[in-house]
This record gives structure tokens, C-alpha cells and sequence, in this order.
């Protein structure tokens, strides 16, 4: 073929190589490397040999790990719902605000600008019953009233949620815009002619114009929500005691302070199989769907 | 429905977006004000004192010592310091992260093969993968590559980070853009670099907007990346900010941990205020009718 | 597209631009370097290692510094590095078996040459001997020891508890809490952070179990002493003081603890020697407004705990030399005395001439000196692993409703891991 024709067959292949590149060498290198880290005696630091299944096993008798994964599941759910429907809420109301757009969008998106040790410390004192809200809602007359969830086991988790979705949905609500943007106003108005009422056009119509744009929103939610640590870390340590340990603190844990790559690298394998095997369905079915109707 | 009734339903979903922006507004700025409010106290009024309170005397000493003069080691220069470094690293890793998300993001969307579908799903499972567990690995390929504690170092392994979300958020970006006008494209001769610039890179303005913001946020704030692998000369501001705040055993000054976050924030803040420009509207669609 | 080309270019030069130069000391080229990986980032902690460098450079060389907050943190820089070919000099790691992997893989350079030279088994307490020595040779060098169990009271707050004198024994010791209680002040001021409960932990085991048991449980981990009724007397005990405990305390910071020791609002905190510093920052004296107390009766055992710094092992000459200066300049009497006066901890060396250290420092001294009742704290006793299973076993416990009989299982599972 001539070199014109070559180039522009090949050239979409160039130019994802480095994306392949990163991808095979790091992400793919990094997973195997794992992976086989897992299986030796390795403590702090990796070593050679053949210690099997040993660090899986100690890893699924631990009440800490297994808890963390529980806490993982139940913030998952919660985090990624909040964040959502925050976030795109607040795109639809900024959407149609005419003056003081760029304000409002700095207000929603600033928390995602600082660094969550010090925000995180910030919803530590205010979640505590002794110094933050519930004292100060007290203070204010208002006696009686009970604001103790971060002190609480069975109710940590939700201040993570709150927090959390505090600083993400910034985040939804800047790519729904994104999103927005290339939603036609005219069938808004076109909606309204035909007498379908506001929130009908928005939830039947606009919404799914914008799937992509949440798709990409829920998939950075998703990912954040498995690399869930720094909020841990800053607001609770895990605590009341290990109420709200979460798997990439474990696995933190283990791989610096505790001197245990071995078993780090089990805990970061499991937690890689959870997720693909969460997402592979949906993905194939996606793929599946889409080969069904033509390819687009 | 009647003008009226429908006239009133409108004033009441304004007043209703209204307030819900306004109390959301509320919720998201509280902790913006306790950090205002506790970097102007002093010690002793944060330590005695009530989290919601104004301050007696309100006094930017915190903020002077946060700048210049907080103990970072033996050093006790503030923060200041680190500022050009943590502009170095910023500016590459953001250009080339946006520029190459931006392309992989186009090939993946319009020039889709089998293979690339794969190569794909292995960069997004890449997303999911915590970097600390990543870094053993990577301090090695540095090393072999000679990059290790260099400034290409650092910016490169910023990039290999990025690639994931970088490429995800281009590609379904682009997915959500009508494919009529890039066939067309194709018809009247346009190749894969030429639809690229001519046609993609100015139709996404909003999303290398939220591109930027990403990985601007992303790469000013990470501090563990900068600390293994940029070198003791081109150390980040947050390497000295985490100094400042994270102190093991020593003595924690909270007016200063507050000031130095706040202006270690006022990079990314100012990112984003100014690409509110790009927030452009239908470019996409206002192509299609015409 | 002019402007997107210029904005390429510039980061192409950003990219390539040359390293900013050293500033040159004034000093030949051949003088001993060390860059000095440590996490004293604090004010006061910034002030001490201060002193370490002086007093390098004024023996010759030239300090670099490469402080990073976050023990852990400092660490895994510290150790990446090793492993990336760029080791910094020397780098400070606890007294413990955190670095003891590293010296059995040959990783660090031993300082045998420094330590005979110098004659530190003479001069060393016998804990801190055993964590820097690892298969009969030294492998760092000691800096400072510090206490994690001390026992900090407000005097305003015994004094409006109608307490009279410091408690002697564990059940004074709660008498005392009681009557803080009934006087409307918070008993214990405790941050609620697992390394907290841990060392709260260590200081009834110490405190109640005595020496013997601590040594059988957490040195020699025998299954049957954890299984003994003295140690569920010491966990029931240890239960006790939670309860003690504000409402508030879950996550919260051990300086914020301190804070409230030093308002008054609480009465008692068990924690380390670093918390002189918050109290000096508010203006407080030892026998003033606070008391100190390393242990609750006369003869409590004293625990020792403590920092060192570890030298990557190098081929070259040069760094060697610098790594041995270091070795002995941290460990010389004079620059232990000036480090332990603005870090508040206690000379490792028992020929330091300490009168000029504050009350609770020369009281700890004079305990490192007498030697029958010193302790190697937890993290010299065990590996980073089993220190951290431990304390996931002891946090469940203070902060949950599990019966003791399950954690001493817990704890013997931990520790035998």
C-alpha cells in the first residue's frame, strides 16, 4: 500500500501506543508484580521464594479485613448514590442560573482543590459531639440535640459519606455541565410547547442526553471509592476502634507501617478481583449491547 | 395547562432551585469558614475557644508564618519555597496528560478496533488500583530508566497516573458527540491527525476544562508521588506543606496547618475560576443544524 | 493553535530545564555530607535537630536536610530511595525492629568501628543496645530516648477534684478518676487513635501486670501468660479506664488531649514525653500548673523507647566517612544534652550532665541511669506486624463490648503472627 495509505491506517495505532505502553508496562507489570509478591514470605521488602496461599489465608481470618470490605460495600453504595445526585442536581440548578455561574461553580468545586488532611481534620471537629455541630446547635438553645455519628460504630461510615460526597460532588457537577453544554435549550423549550411538564423533560429527556458524561462521573466515584483513605485517615483512623477500617487502609497499613508487603499485596489483589468482577458483567454486557445494534 | 398555572409552576421550580442552591451552598462552605476562622486565631483562643466562633482579633500572623516561616525541618522557611517546583511539575504533567488523554480518547472513540476495546478496559482497571501499591514497582522502572529523582522523572510517572482517567473522560466525551460530523469529516478527506485538530480538540473545550481541573488538582496536591520520585531538588510545595501539618510527636500549630492549606489551595482555586470560560455552550449542537 | 504550540514549547523547556545549583557552603569539596532523612518537622523538634547539625558542621561537615513528617512516611521515602539507587546518608527510624529486616539483608552499614571507639556499651542502657543490634553487629546510631507512659495530670484540676497527692497505686489511681469525675471534670483525656490505646495498654500492663508479665507476654509471647489470670486482671483493668473517657474521644488527636489537660476541662493523659511541648507552648512549668509522673508506683518499670539513625550501606568512601562522623557526633555527650533540652526527651547516654533539663527530663534520666527498672517499650519487643495486629486486637477491645476471654485470644493470635 502506499505510504499515504499506511500512515493512515496505522496512525490511530501510533498514537495509542504510549497508552499501551503505560498499560501493559505499568498497570499490567504492576498487577503481576503484585501478584506474585503475594505469594512470598516478603516482609519489608520483597523478597524471593514460594510461602502459597499463606498470606491469603491469614488475610480472610482477619476480622479487620473482612470488616473493612463490609465498610467498603455499604460506602460504596451510599457514597457513589450522594455524590451523584448532588452532583447533578447542583449541574441542572447551575445550568439554568444566568448570572454568577462562575461563583457558584467555584463554591461547589473548591473543596475538591484542597487537600483532604486538612478538610478532613475540618469534619473531624465539626462531626465531634464534644467541640462541632452538636455543640454548637446546643449552644444555641436547641439542648438535647445529638450530632454523635463519627463516635459512633455503627453510624462512622455515613460521616465518611458525608464528607466525602462533600468534596466529590464538585467534581459530578463539573463534568454534567461538561455534559450539558451540548444539550440543545431548544428542547426544553420544545418540551414545554408540547406540554410535558419541566421535570418530565429533565429526567426523560436531558438525563440520558448526558449519559455518557455520568457514566464518566460514576466510573471516577467507583474508583474513588476503592481507593477510599485519605478521609479514613484524617477523620477517624479507622475508628471507633476498627469500625470504619476500609481495604486501602489495610493494605496501606501493612505495605509501610506493619512491614507485611506479603500480605498488602494479597489484600490488593482480592480488593482488584472484587472490582472486576463487579464491573466485567456490565462491561460485557455493554459491549454485547452495543455489537446488537450496529456499533455505535 | 394555563399561562398562569404554568407561569406559578415556574416561579415555584425558580424559587425551589433557588433555595436548594442556596442551602447547598451553606453546607459546602462551612468548613471553608472554620478553616478562615481558625487560621486568624491565635493558639490559645482555637484551643480554648468554640470551632464556630469569629475570632476576638482577627490577626494574619498564621498566614506570614505559614508563607515563610513555619518549621518544615531544620529548616523553618514556610511553604514559599516549594511553589516553583510544584509549578514545574504541575504545568508538563497537565499538558501532556490532557494532550494525550485528549488523542487517546479520539482514537479510542472513532477509530475503534477490537484490541484497543481490551487495551481499554486494562487502563480503566488501572483506575481502581491504589498508587501506593504502585510505587515499589515504578521506583524500579525509574531507576532502570535513569529517571529517578529527576523532574522528567516525576513528570512522567504523574502521566502514567493520569492516563486512565484522562482517556476515559475524553473517550466518552467524545462518544456523546454526533458521529455525522466526523463521518463527514472522513468524506471530504480528512485524516486522523487533521479531524483531530481541526475537529475534535475544539469541540471538547468543556471537557479539556474538566480535564485540566483533574489533573491540575490531581498533580498539585499529591505530595507522595513528589516525595519518592522528584528528587531532593525539586521537591513539591505539599512535600513541606505535609511537613507542616503532619507532625508525628511534635507540636501541632492549627492557625498555620489552616493558612498553609488555604494557600497551597489558591493554584487549583484559581484553575478553576478561570476555566469557567470553557464552559462553553453548544458547540456540538449548534454544528449539527447548520 | 499558535497559542496551543507556544504553551507546548514552554513546557518542553519547563521540561528540560537544568536543576537549580547547590548552594555552596564555603566549605572544601571533600568535607564530609550527609543528607539526613528524619520526620522532627514541628517547631520545637525543628529546634533539636537543629542542634544535630550545628554540631555536624561544626566537626567538619556538611548537613543536608530531608525532613518529611509522617513517621511512616519517612520511612517507606527512606527505603524507596535505597532501592531507587539515591540513599540519603542517614535516616531516622525508631529504636525498634522496624529497620532489623533491612540489616539482615545487608542494606545498612554497621557502625561497630564507632561504637567500640566510643565505648557505648558502657554508656547505653541495655534496651537500647539490644534494637540497634542485630546479628552481634550495631547498625545505628541512638539520638534521644523518649517515655510513651508518662502519666500528666493539671494541678487546678486536682486541686477542684479535692485530690491531694499524686496516686500510688492503680486503685488510687482510680479513686482519684472517680472523684475527677464527680467534680464535673473529664477523668482521662485520651485521643482515640489505635497507636493511643495501644500505648495506654503498655502503660497498665507495665503499671498493673509489673515486669515480669510484660516481658513474658510481649518479649517472650508465652501463650500461657497471656492466657493467665493476672493478664485478664490487667486487660479488665485496662477496660476500666475507658471508661473514664469523654464522649468525644474517638479519632481525636493526643494533642488535643494535652489541650485539655492543660485547660483544666481534664484531669489526667497517659502519653509520651513529647507532650512537654504543648504544655510549654502554653506557658505551663512541670510542678507548676501540670505534674508528671513516669509511672504509677514507686517502682513501676520505665519504658524505653527511642529514635536512631541507620546508614544505607555504601561503596563509597566519601559517604562512609560522613556516616561515621554522624555516628559519633549524634552520640557525643555534649550534642545529646543540647538535643534532649529542646526535644524534651532523655539523653541515651547515663554520663550526660543533665541539670539543666527540666524536672520530668532529669527524673527520666535519673530512672535511664539506674537501669533495675528499665523496660524495652512494645515496638523494641516486637515486629512492625505483630505491634500492628496487637493493636487492632486492643482497639476492638476499648472501644467495643467484646469479652476479655476472646481478646486474650485475639492477642495471642496477634502475637504470634
Amino acid at each position: 500500500m502506499t505510504a499515504r495509505a499506511a500512515w493512515r491506517r496505522f496512525a490511530p495505532h501510533l498514537a495509542l501506543a504510549p497508552m499501551l505502553g503505560v498499560a501493559l508496562v505499568a498497570y499490567l507489570g504492576s498487577t503481576l508484580w503484585t501478584l506474585a509478591v503475594s505469594f512470598t514470605p516478603s516482609r519489608s521488602f520483597p523478597v524471593a521464594g514460594f510461602a502459597g496461599l499463606a498470606a491469603y489465608e491469614r488475610l480472610f481470618s482477619n476480622a479487620r479485613w473482612l470488616l473493612s470490605l463490609e465498610n467498603l460495600a455499604l460506602y460504596g453504595l451510599l457514597f457513589v448514590a450522594a455524590a451523584l445526585v448532588l452532583g447533578v442536581a447542583l449541574a441542572l440548578a447551575v445550568d439554568r442560573v444566568a448570572r454568577g455561574a462562575s461563583a457558584l461553580r467555584t463554591i461547589f468545586l473548591y473543596p475538591y482543590a484542597m487537600s483532604f488532611i486538612a478538610t478532613g481534620l475540618v469534619w473531624q471537629w465539626l462531626l465531634n459531639p464534644g467541640i462541632g455541630i452538636q455543640e454548637a446547635v446546643r449552644q444555641w438553645g436547641v439542648a438535647g440535640f445529638v450530632f454523635d455519628w463519627i463516635v459512633d460504630p455503627d453510624r462512622v461510615v455515613y460521616t465518611l459519606v458525608l464528607a466525602t460526597a462533600w468534596q466529590a460532588a464538585g467534581l459530578v457537577m463539573v463534568i454534567a455541565l461538561a455534559g450539558l453544554r451540548n444539550v440543545d435549550p431548544e428542547i426544553r423549550k420544545a418540551a414545554r410547547l408540547d406540554g410535558i411538564p419541566a421535570w418530565r423533560t429533565t429526567v426523560s429527556i436531558v438525563l440520558p442526553m448526558i449519559g455518557p458524561a455520568l457514566a464518566t462521573a460514576l466510573l471516577l466515584l467507583l474508583a474513588s471509592t476503592v481507593k477510599l483513605y485519605d478521609a479514613v485517615v484524617a477523620m477517624t483512623q479507622g475508628g471507633p476502634g476498627t469500625a470504619s477500617e476500609v481495604p486501602a487502609k489495610f493494605i496501606m497499613d501493612h505495605l509501610f507501617g506493619r512491614a507485611n508487603i506479603a500480605l498488602a499485596s494479597a489484600g490488593s489483589i482480592v480488593l482488584l478481583l472484587t472490582v472486576a468482577a463487579l464491573l466485567a458483567p456490565v462491561m460485557i454486557a455493554r459491549a454485547h449491547g452495543r455489537s446488537r445494534l450496529g456499533g455505535r | 395547562m394555563g399561562a398562569a398555572a404554568r407561569a406559578f409552576e415556574h416561579r415555584v421550580a425558580r424559587l425551589g432551585g433557588g433555595a436548594f442552591l442556596f442551602f447547598s451552598a451553606i453546607f459546602f462552605l462551612l468548613p471553608l469558614y472554620v478553616m478562615i476562622v481558625t487560621s486568624l486565631k491565635p493558639m490559645d483562643e482555637i484551643r480554648g475557644g468554640h470551632l464556630l466562633s469569629l475570632p476576638l482579633a482577627p490577626g494574619l500572623a498564621a498566614w506570614r508564618e505559614a508563607w515563610s516561616e513555619a518549621c518544615t525541618g531544620v529548616a523553618c522557611e514556610g511553604i514559599g519555597g516549594g511553589f516553583l517546583n510544584s509549578v514545574r511539575i504541575a504545568v508538563p504533567s497537565t499538558l501532556i496528560a490532557v494532550a494525550l488523554g485528549a488523542l487517546n480518547g479520539y482514537a479510542l472513540s472513532f477509530w475503534r478496533s477490537r484490541w484497543t476495546g481490551w487495551v481499554f478496559g486494562v487502563l480503566l482497571a488501572g483506575a481502581f488500583i491504589p498508587l501506593q501499591v504502585m510505587i515499589y514497582p515504578l521506583v524500579r522502572l525509574t531507576a532502570n530508566l535513569g529517571l529517578f529523582g529527576t523532574l522528567p522523572g516525576i513528570v512522567l510517572v504523574h502521566v502514567i497516573f493520569s492516563m486512565p482517567v484522562m482517556t476515559l473522560l475524553f473517550r466518552n466525551y467524545y462518544r456523546s458527540l454526533p458521529r455525522e460530523l466526523f463521518l463527514a469529516a472522513r468524506i471530504d478527506g480528512g485524516g486522523f491527525l487533521g479531524i483531530f485538530l481541526h475537529l475534535a480538540l475544539p469541540m471538547s473545550l468543556p471537557m479539556i476544562a474538566v480535564a485540566s481541573i483533574l489533573q491540575v488538582t490531581g498533580v498539585w496536591n499529591d505530595y507522595l508521588l513528589g516525595l519518592v520520585f522528584a528528587g531532593r531538588e525539586n521537591l513539591p510545595m505539599t512535600v513541606q506543606l505535609n511537613n507542616v501539618i503532619n507532625t508525628t510527636t511534635g507540636v501541632r500549630l492549627y492557625n498555620v496547618h489552616m493558612a498553609a492549606t488555604l494557600l497551597t489551595s489558591l493554584v487549583p482555586l484559581a484553575v478553576y475560576f478561570l476555566s469557567g470560560r470553557w464552559f462553553v455552550r453548544g458547540i456540538a449542537t449548534g454544528a449539527v443544524k447548520g | 493553535m499558535r497559542a496551543r504550540a507556544a504553551s507546548f514549547l514552554l513546557a518542553a523547556i519547563l521540561c528540560l530545564a537544568p536543576f537549580a545549583t547547590r548552594a555552596s557552603e564555603g566549605r572544601p569539596a571533600d568535607a564530609p555530607r550527609a543528607e539526613v532523612i528524619h520526620w522532627w518537622t514541628s517547631g520545637g523538634e525543628a529546634a533539636a535537630v537543629r542542634t544535630l547539625a550545628d554540631a555536624y558542621r561544626a566537626a567538619g561537615g556538611i548537613w543536608v536536610d530531608s525532613a518529611i513528617a509522617g513517621s511512616e512516611q519517612a520511612r517507606s521515602v527512606a527505603f524507596n530511595r535505597m532501592v531507587g539507587g539515591n540513599p540519603p546518608t542517614a535516616a531516622q527510624f525508631n529504636a525498634s525492629r522496624q529497620f532489623h529486616d533491612m540489616a539482615e539483608q545487608g542494606m545498612l552499614a554497621d557502625v561497630d568501628e564507632v561504637a567500640q571507639r566510643e565505648g557505648w556499651e558502657r554508656v547505653f542502657p541495655a534496651p537500647v543496645l539490644e534494637a540497634i543490634r542485630v546479628g552481634g553487629h550495631f547498625y545505628g546510631a541512638p539520638v534521644g530516648i523518649h517515655t510513651p507512659t508518662w502519666i500528666w495530670y493539671s494541678k487546678a484540676a486536682f486541686r477542684k477534684a479535692g485530690i491531694e497527692r499524686e496516686p500510688r497505686s492503680f486503685d488510687e489511681l482510680f479513686a482519684a478518676l472517680d472523684r475527677l469525675r464527680a467534680a464535673g471534670l473529664i477523668p482521662l483525656a485520651h485521643g482515640g487513635q489505635s497507636w493511643q490505646d495501644n500505648l495506654v495498654f503498655s502503660a497498665v500492663l507495665a503499671n498493673v501486670g509489673g515486669r515480669d508479665l510484660y516481658l513474658r507476654v510481649l518479649r517472650d509471647r508465652e501463650a500461657a501468660a497471656i492466657a493467665s489470670p493476672q493478664f485478664r486482671k490487667v486487660l479488665l483493668d485496662y477496660k476500666r479506664l475507658q471508661s473514664y473517657v469523654d464522649a468525644g474521644s474517638p479519632g481525636r488527636n493526643w494533642n488535643d488531649a494535652t489541650a485539655l489537660v492543660i485547660s483544666g476541662r481534664a484531669g489526667i493523659q497517659i502519653m509520651g514525653d513529647w507532650a512537654k511541648g504543648e504544655f510549654t507552648l502554653a506557658h505551663q512549668e512541670a510542678g507548676r500548673e501540670y505534674g508528671c509522673m513516669p509511672g504509677i508506683a514507686p517502682d513501676a518499670p520505665y519504658l524505653i523507647q527511642g529514635d536512631v539513625f541507620v546508614f544505607p550501606r555504601t561503596r563509597d568512601p566519601g559517604v562512609q566517612r560522613a556516616q561515621r562522623l554522624l555516628a559519633s557526633v549524634v552520640t557525643s555527650p555534649r550534642t545529646q544534652l543540647e538535643f534532649a533540652l529542646r526535644k524534651g526527651s532523655v539523653p541515651v547516654r547515663s554520663d550526660v550532665e543533665v541539670s539543666r533539663l527540666d524536672p520530668c527530663a532529669r527524673e527520666g534520666a535519673r530512672l535511664v541511669r539506674e537501669g533495675s527498672r528499665q523496660i524495652p517499650s512494645v515496638e523494641m519487643l516486637l515486629t512492625p506486624d505483630q505491634n500492628g495486629a496487637l493493636s487492632d486486637a486492643l482497639t476492638t477491645y476499648w472501644n467495643g463490648a467484646r469479652p476479655v476471654e476472646k481478646v486474650q485470644r485475639d492477642i495471642a493470635a496477634a502475637l504470634a503472627e
